[in-house]
């Protein structure tokens, strides 16, 4: 009896470990897609993770967008809405080049504890960011189902933002195949967390969705 | 008037094409991603990818540091040493605040007070650490910055311990608790005693520190 408790437990405790060592649990290992694109994701994510720094991913499947160092998962922010412009462009590391400036707060000398400091609140909720690849994610902010004056705002954005594509794609006449872009619709807390977790440089990768 | 009025009709009407035109990009609701394809037997291919894809898994998890490790939440103002995913302390910390402060007599030159991202490792721990002022700490409180070397050091302002993690940073105690939580640090990461004992009992020299 005793036996088949320690063999119960030790089969358990084996095949937990096998799925932590799977880099993506929620992966259709049938599909051949989706095998492929998690292996391509994770030749990128290796080279990242071999070095002392943190990186973004993000992943299409899972919707959520992870903050890594090591493999290891630092933060992870949930995505509740995505759009992208070309798959194709989509692939390999992005270095991000220009993100959201901050207004920092100078200190004035003498004034000791007067001076604000900055805090996540100060972040930005509704922003453009561009990496070395040509890519550009927009991060749009989810409206609070009970706050309509911030949906109607929201709303306003997602259409000037339309307006804006549809112009430019009226003046070359077809869809631009030069840049990709992707838009993440994320909570206006993971929007201000991911904003403050950025740095200048940091590695981007994407998980994409291979049923699309 | 009736021509401003026609042209004021136009663009409206012509806002609202746009608007509400259908967006080329498709958008993906994360609620609408849980689908995966029929399960499809690819022979000897498929095999051979969900064989890379376990092979680069396990190079990945082997990755991730083997000993406790240091996280660093600098948005939420937390430290957590985790070992094998389990959190073993969690603290509330202060970590930088962001804040600037010129250099004198150098227009373009200044401080920027963040604590730094990305992995470091503990190079140091330190018992009854004495604080050599900078001189970002004189010229804040509008004093001049001292030229006899010994004018610089405070005693028991950093608390029983210090983890020296490079380039003058350092988890340190405090004797502004009441700040704990909150971003007011010059880029160190100030803990509670209780805290900080916690965290030096156990970090060795070589503990990874990551920090997003």
């Amino acid at each position: 009896m005793n036996f088949c408790a320690i063999l119960l437990l030790f089969a358990l405790t084996t095949l937990s470990w096998g799925k932590d060592l799977e880099a993506f649990p929620n992966l259709n290992l049938n599909d051949h897609r989706s095998v492929q694109e998690a292996t391509r994701v994770l030749e990128e994510e290796l080279k990242l993770a071999a070095r002392p720094h943190t990186y973004v991913l993000i992943d299409l499947v899972g919707n959520t967008i992870h903050i890594k160092g090591r493999g290891v998962e630092l933060h992870h922010m949930p995505i509740a809405q995505w759009s992208v412009g070309s798959w194709e462009k989509l692939t390999g590391i992005h270095r991000l080049v220009a993100r959201p400036q901050v207004v920092r707060r100078k200190i004035e000398p003498g004034k000791g504890d007067e001076q604000e400091p900055i805090s996540l609140a100060d972040m930005p909720t509704d922003y453009d960011l561009s990496f070395s690849s040509g890519l550009t994610i927009n991060v749009a902010p989810l409206a609070a189902k009970d706050n309509l004056v911030q949906a109607i705002t929201f709303m306003g954005k997602s259409w000037w933002r339309r307006v804006k594509n549809w112009t430019s794609m009226i003046g070359t006449d077809q869809p631009s195949t030069s840049a990709a872009s992707l838009e993440v619709t994320v909570s206006v807390d993971h929007a201000q967390s991911l904003a403050w977790s950025l740095v200048d440089g940091m590695a981007v990768l994407i998980r994409r969705a291979a049923d699309q | 008037m009736g021509r401003v009025l026609l042209a004021c009709a136009a663009v409206t009407f012509l806002l609202v094409l746009i608007a509400t035109a259908p967006d080329t990009r498709p958008v993906i609701s994360a609620s609408s991603q849980v689908v995966h394809r029929p399960v499809v037997q690819d022979g000897p291919g498929l095999r051979a990818l969900q064989a890379r894809y376990k092979t680069l898994s396990k190079q990945l998890f082997q990755l991730k540091p083997s000993q406790p490790y240091i996280l660093v939440d600098t948005a939420r103002n937390r430290l957590y040493v985790k070992h094998q995913g389990e959190v073993v302390l969690d603290a509330i910390a202060s970590t930088g605040s962001g804040t600037i402060l010129d250099k004198p007599g150098d227009d373009s030159s200044q401080w920027i007070f963040d604590t730094p991202r990305g992995e470091f490792l503990v190079q140091s721990k330190l018992t009854k650490p004495t604080w050599i002022k900078p001189d970002w700490a004189f010229i804040e409180e509008g004093l001049g910055v001292p030229k006899n070397a010994a004018e610089r050091a405070e005693q028991g302002v950093l608390g029983d311990y210090a983890l020296g993690f490079g380039k003058g940073y350092f988890i340190h105690g405090t004797l502004y608790t009441r700040l704990l939580g909150k971003n007011v640090t010059h880029g160190c990461i100030r803990l509670n005693d209780t805290d900080l004992k916690g965290v030096y009992t156990l970090a060795r020299v070589g503990t990874p520190i990551m920090i997003f």
